[in-house]
Formats: C-alpha cells, sequence, structure tokens
C-alpha cells in the first residue's frame, strides 16, 4: 500500500496542454476517482501515473518515492483497462500470470500464484478458457486478476466498467467495492460516470480542461460544489441553474429571478458586500417542489414527464430557462400543463459572475 | 400485371442460365489448357524414352514403365539435391520471418531516431527488381567466398521487403492496449515481440512462412547462378544435370521435374488455405 503524491504536473502534448500544473495527494488506502468529461486530461493522469506516458514536468511519487522516470512495471502499480487489454492467445491462467511468466517465475509458482487469484475472483471453472469464451464480466475479472498477481502498491482502472451493460456494472461495482474494502490498498479509478464515482470512491477529483475543479469527499461534491461545472457535472438529473441577481437586504441574502419577488437565502456567509451583483442560482431538481399558484416563486409549462417507477422527472419550462423537477407527487402531470414551483431556500447554491461559488450556507 | 412479369422474369432467368453455361464451358476449356501440359508431363515419365520421341499423339501410354524414376532416383544426387533444396529453403525461410517480424516490429512499434527513412528505404527497395542486383550479389557472394555453400544460396533470398511490410502492417493493427498492458506486466521489447506480437499474429506467420517456403524452394535463377558443383546444387537446379552422353532424355528430365515440384505440391495441398491467404496478403501489399 502506498500514497500516490502529484505535483506541478504538467503534460503537453505539442503545443497543446492538457494537464496544467496539477497537485494531488491520494490517500494510503484510499479509493480516489477521477472524474471528469471527455477529453478534461483524467486518463493522460492516470497514465502518467502508471509511467505510459511521460511528464513533461512536475514529480510523481508513489509511497514517497519519486517515479517520475521510473519504468511502468518498476513502480509497484497496476493497471486495469478498459478493454481489459486480455491477451487473446493465452488462456485465462496464463493471462493471470503472464507477468510472473515474464519475470520468469517457475510453473509451479504461476499456478499456485493463478490458482490463489481464481479462487478470490471466482474464476477456477474458468482457468482453462480463452478470452473470447469469456462474458464481459469474466473478463473484466481476469483483468482484475492479472493486475491483483502483481500485489501492486497502487492499483489504476481506466473506465473499467463502461463496456458492461448496466446491470453487469452495477453488479462489477460492488464487486470492486468490496474488493477495496477486503485489500484496503490505494486505488485510483477514471470515470464519466459520476454514479461510479459517487459510489465507489472516498475521494472524488473532478478536472476540466487538465484543471482540478475540486476535489473532496462524494457528499462535499454534491452538497457543496465549489463552482458552477462542478455543480452541473455532480448529480443526475443535472442541476437547474437561474440567472438572478443578488443584494444584502436587512433580513440577509436577497435574490431576485427576473420579474419575480424578492427571495431571501437563510444563513449566508457573505463578507464585505454592498450593492446588488448578477449572480446564478443553482437547485436540484430534487429541491424543487410542486407547489399551489399562490406559493409559487417559479412557474412554467411542461415539455416532457418521465415516470421512473421510484420517482418522476418533469421538464419545465420557465421565464428563467428550462428546469428539471424531480418529484412523488408529478404522477399525473401532463404535457402542456402549467406547473407552479417553489424553491427549497436552504438548498439554494450561489455562482458568481465567474462561476465560482458565492454566499455559501453558513 | 402478374401475368406479363411472370414471363418476363422466366425470360431473363433463362438468358442468365445460358450465360452462365457459357461461361461454365469458358472456364472448363481454360482449366484444360491449363493441366493439359501437367497431364502431358505426368504421363511422358510413365512412357520408354523411344515412345516420346516417336511420331503421332499418344494421350496414354501404351506402355508403363518406371525407369525415368528409377533412373532419377538412383543414378543421379536427387536426394543430395532434395536436401540442399530443404535445408537451404527452411533457413531461409525461418531468417526470412524473424527478420521481418523483428524489422516490422520496430517500424511499427518502436520509435527511434531514422524510423520513417528506414521505412522508406524499405519501400524503396521493394521497387527493386531482385534480378537487377544479381549481378552485385554475385561479386557480393564470391569475394566473401560463398559461391557454391549454403549461406552463397540464402544470403541473397534474405531480402524481403513485403514480409516486413505485411508484419508492420498486422502489427500496427494491434490495440495499443496489449502492449501497454505487457509493458506494465514488465515485457522487454523482445519478449513483447515474441511472446504478444508473433504469438497474437501466427496466422500471419504461418501464411508468410509457407509461402516464403515454396518461394525458396522453387528458386532457380539464383542458385543456378550461386552453385557450379553439383554436391551444393537445389533440386530445381540439379534436375538440368539429368542428361546423359547422349543428350537430352525426356522423359526422365520430366521424371525429375515431377520429383522436384512433388514437396511444393504436397505443402500446397496441405496448407492450401493459408497459402491462398499468404498470396491475397501480398496481392493486397502490391495493389
Amino acid at each position: 500500500m502506498a500514497s500516490v503524491d502529484l505535483k506541478d504536473i504538467t503534460k503537453r502534448f505539442g503545443a497543446v496542454e492538457v494537464i496544467k500544473g496539477l497537485n494531488l495527494t491520494v490517500a494510503d488506502g484510499s479509493f480516489c476517482a477521477l472524474l471528469g468529461p471527455s477529453g478534461c486530461g483524467k486518463s493522460t493522469l492516470l497514465r502518467m501515473i502508471a509511467g505510459l506516458e511521460d511528464i513533461t514536468s512536475g514529480d510523481a511519487s508513489i509511497g514517497g518515492t519519486v517515479v517520475t522516470h521510473v519504468e511502468p512495471a518498476k513502480r509497484g502499480v497496476a493497471m486495469v483497462f478498459q478493454s481489459y487489454a486480455l491477451y487473446p492467445h493465452l488462456t485465462v491462467a496464463q493471462n493471470i500470470s503472464f507477468s510472473l511468466s515474464l519475470a520468469g517465475a517457475s510453473k509451479a509458482a504461476q499456478a499456485e500464484a493463478a490458482g490463489r487469484i481464481a479462487r478470490m475472483l471466482q474464476l477456477e471453472a474458468l482457468m482453462d478458457r480463452r478470452p473470447a469464451q469469456l462474458s464481459g464480466g469474466q473478463r473484466q475479472r481476469v483483468a482484475i486478476g492479472r493486475a491483483l498477481v502483481r500485489d501492486p502498491k497502487v492499483f489504476l482502472f481506466d473506465e473499467p466498467l463502461s463496456n458492461l451493460d448496466a446491470l453487469l456494472r452495477v453488479q462489477m461495482r460492488l464487486e470492486l467495492a468490496k474488493l477495496h474494502s477486503d485489500l484496503k490498498t490505494t486505488m485510483i479509478y477514471v470515470t464519466h460516470d459520476q454514479v461510479e464515482a459517487m459510489t465507489l470512491a472516498d475521494k472524488i477529483v473532478v478536472l476540466d480542461k487538465g484543471v482540478i475543479q475540486q476535489a473532496g469527499s462524494p457528499l462535499e461534491m454534491y452538497n457543496t460544489p465549489a463552482n458552477r461545472f462542478v455543480a452541473g457535472f455532480i448529480g443526475s438529473p443535472a442541476m437547474n441553474f437561474l440567472p438572478a441577481r443578488a443584494r444584502m437586504a436587512p433580513g440577509g441574502l436577497e435574490v431576485t429571478l427576473p420579474g419575480a419577488t424578492p427571495l431571501t437565502l437563510p444563513a449566508r456567509k457573505v463578507q464585505d458586500f454592498t450593492g446588488d451583483r448578477a449572480v446564478t442560482l443553482g437547485i436540484r431538481p430534487e429541491h424543487l417542489k410542486i407547489t399551489a399558484a399562490d406559493q409559487a416563486q417559479v412557474s412554467g409549462t411542461v415539455t416532457v414527464v418521465e415516470y421512473l417507477g421510484n420517482t418522476t422527472y418533469v421538464y419545465v419550462d420557465t421565464p428563467h430557462g428550462p428546469v428539471i423537477v424531480e418529484s412523488d407527487e408529478a404522477v399525473g402531470t401532463q404535457t402542456g400543463q402549467t406547473l407552479n414551483l417553489s424553491l427549497d431556500l436552504s438548498q439554494v447554491h450561489v455562482f458568481d459572475e465567474t462561476g465560482m461559488a458565492w454566499a455559501k450556507r453558513g | 400485371m402478374t401475368d406479363t412479369a411472370a414471363p418476363t422474369s422466366l425470360a431473363r432467368l433463362q438468358r442468365i442460365n445460358k450465360i452462365g453455361g457459357v461461361l461454365t464451358v469458358l472456364t472448363l476449356l481454360g482449366a484444360i489448357l491449363w493441366a493439359f501440359p501437367l497431364y502431358w508431363g505426368v504421363i511422358t515419365t510413365f512412357k520408354p524414352e523411344q515412345d516420346v520421341v516417336r511420331e503421332g499423339v499418344e494421350f496414354w501410354p501404351e506402355r508403363f514403365t518406371f525407369e525415368s524414376y528409377s533412373h532419377v532416383l538412383f543414378q543421379t544426387k536427387i536426394g543430395l539435391w532434395y536436401l540442399n533444396s530443404l535445408v537451404t529453403s527452411l533457413i531461409t525461410t525461418l531468417l526470412v520471418l524473424v527478420m521481418s517480424a523483428a524489422a516490422g516490429y520496430a517500424i511499427s512499434q518502436m520509435n527511434f531516431p531514422g524510423r520513417r527513412v528506414l521505412w522508406w528505404v524499405i519501400l524503396a527497395s521493394f521497387m527493386v527488381p531482385i534480378p537487377a542486383l544479381i549481378v552485385n550479389h554475385f561479386v557480393l557472394m564470391s569475394q566473401l567466398r560463398l559461391l557454391n555453400t549454403w549461406s552463397g544460396v540464402i544470403l541473397p533470398q534474405l531480402i524481403a521487403p513485403v514480409t516486413v511490410m505485411i508484419y508492420k502492417q498486422f502489427f500496427d493493427s494491434v490495440p495499443k492496449d496489449f502492449r501497454e498492458a505487457a509493458v506494465m506486466d514488465g515485457a522487454t521489447e523482445w519478449q513483447l515481440l515474441f511472446r504478444l506480437y508473433l504469438p497474437m499474429n501466427w496466422g500471419i506467420t504461418t501464411a508468410l512462412g509457407i509461402i516464403t517456403f515454396i518461394g525458396a524452394w522453387n528458386a532457380f535463377l539464383w542458385p543456378f547462378l550461386a552453385v557450379t558443383t553439383e554436391d551444393k546444387m537445389n533440386v530445381t537446379v540439379g534436375i538440368t544435370q539429368v542428361t546423359d552422353a547422349f543428350g537430352v532424355k525426356y522423359a526422365r528430365q520430366l521424371a525429375s521435374a515431377v520429383l522436384a515440384g512433388l514437396p511444393v505440391a504436397a505443402v500446397y495441398l496441405i496448407f492450401q488455405r493459408r497459402v491462398t491467404q499468404a498470396i491475397m496478403l501480398t496481392a493486397g501489399i502490391k495493389g
């Protein structure tokens, strides 16, 4: 087990800078998810930790040892690839023990190690099969087994579940969580799926354009996003954003949607603010309530209704822009109907003109 | 509408049927034209020499004899020629495959200064017909004192840019995840080539091996120039020695040709599918 420290990491491909002076510490034994949209640099970062990509500048350390210029195989890390990268000409047993075979381990040692891993991952019945004869989930387990056999200090996962169907993905997610709880090895997991990140990780790092937008626990990311990007990226359906103006009033911070009555946000930390400013209000779909017309803070026309069984999503066109409402009370709502909504003011996020969180809850 | 459509489509089918029939007959004629010399050669080997040179056309031997085969097998050095062919062809095949795979791998997967130039040189060498280099090869082998040796026969046959190109093409198509996974597992470049890239492309190696072997076995011009002593001759060159004081004996000549071609025919029959695959691969590159 080991911690991973990245200091001032920069990566350039020609003139394009994909990682910009990044600093990150992944604690020993933690499960860290690198989350972000396609092209944000998360896979490049993982590959730099693995040693598959050169680091343009900065230093990477694993377990306190600088590994910036160390060969991948000597860093004490193992990687599970998105495509699994199982060698098609080898059996499951040979795939698992491939690294030992390369290192010149005896046949007996290879068989013993492969057997141990197979028992752990319930692969015993598949040892003589080739990858083409395995299902997606079985391939995934073999890929994990191939990483496990190296007894690494750090596991690296590059979108390992993205090739699986929805049901299998949930199952494998549970297996990964169990694996981490059993091994307690440091794991770094790249994904663009925030559900995977939220459910598996104890630390999420949200990246955009090669810069860390926020790093923290899943609930911290969900409840107190540092900026509009993180707020919009974490949570499904995404947070609603409404343009407004803010000013200090005797009762606290007052925000006003265009053409609407001012709303006072309770318990906000605002320093040295006078006058008024343009802000963006962020409100999650579950914090919008369907209400009576006389209590409505926002009204609009229903465009789409999605029934998920346990909840309902209602897409509403308002004068302030489209919003999504998540509500158990929306059953029976019809397209074209006018819907009156109230905001849970304690859950409203405020972002300034630069998109940074402002007037946070006290 | 159905009443008129039915006779029209029937007439069209009949026309297609007639065209098909004509094409079949033409193909059959072509096959007979191609196969007749082969048939003529083989039946001639079973005729006594005087029957071969006799006037008139004899499609089936009047008298059967194995004298030609007996002569070639027991009165010539065909056993030695077979051995020479086998050794030079096998070594040529093995070296061509190993060197081409290594070169193809290096150009496809490794980064080193001059890689692009090297690739262009290999492509350019493909444009030069081998017979154009034959004088240079002869002078070089002579200076190296390798004429009349197996090495002298083998070395100039190792120039195989097509094989390098095919290997490069296939190694290019291997997803990079495999390479990276093996690198993470601690594989060296040699281990990557011999434990990953070659085993993952065994089909290509087999196909190229067979076609290289057949090419080396059938080679005539260079072995003919490089070897003058009968003991070092390949079977293709050796059969030209099947003459006696009275000149050419057709039945014996043809019997030696049949014996020389038998191993290649056997290889082709056994590995027919692989040979076709290899021909298509090389045709693809040439195209």
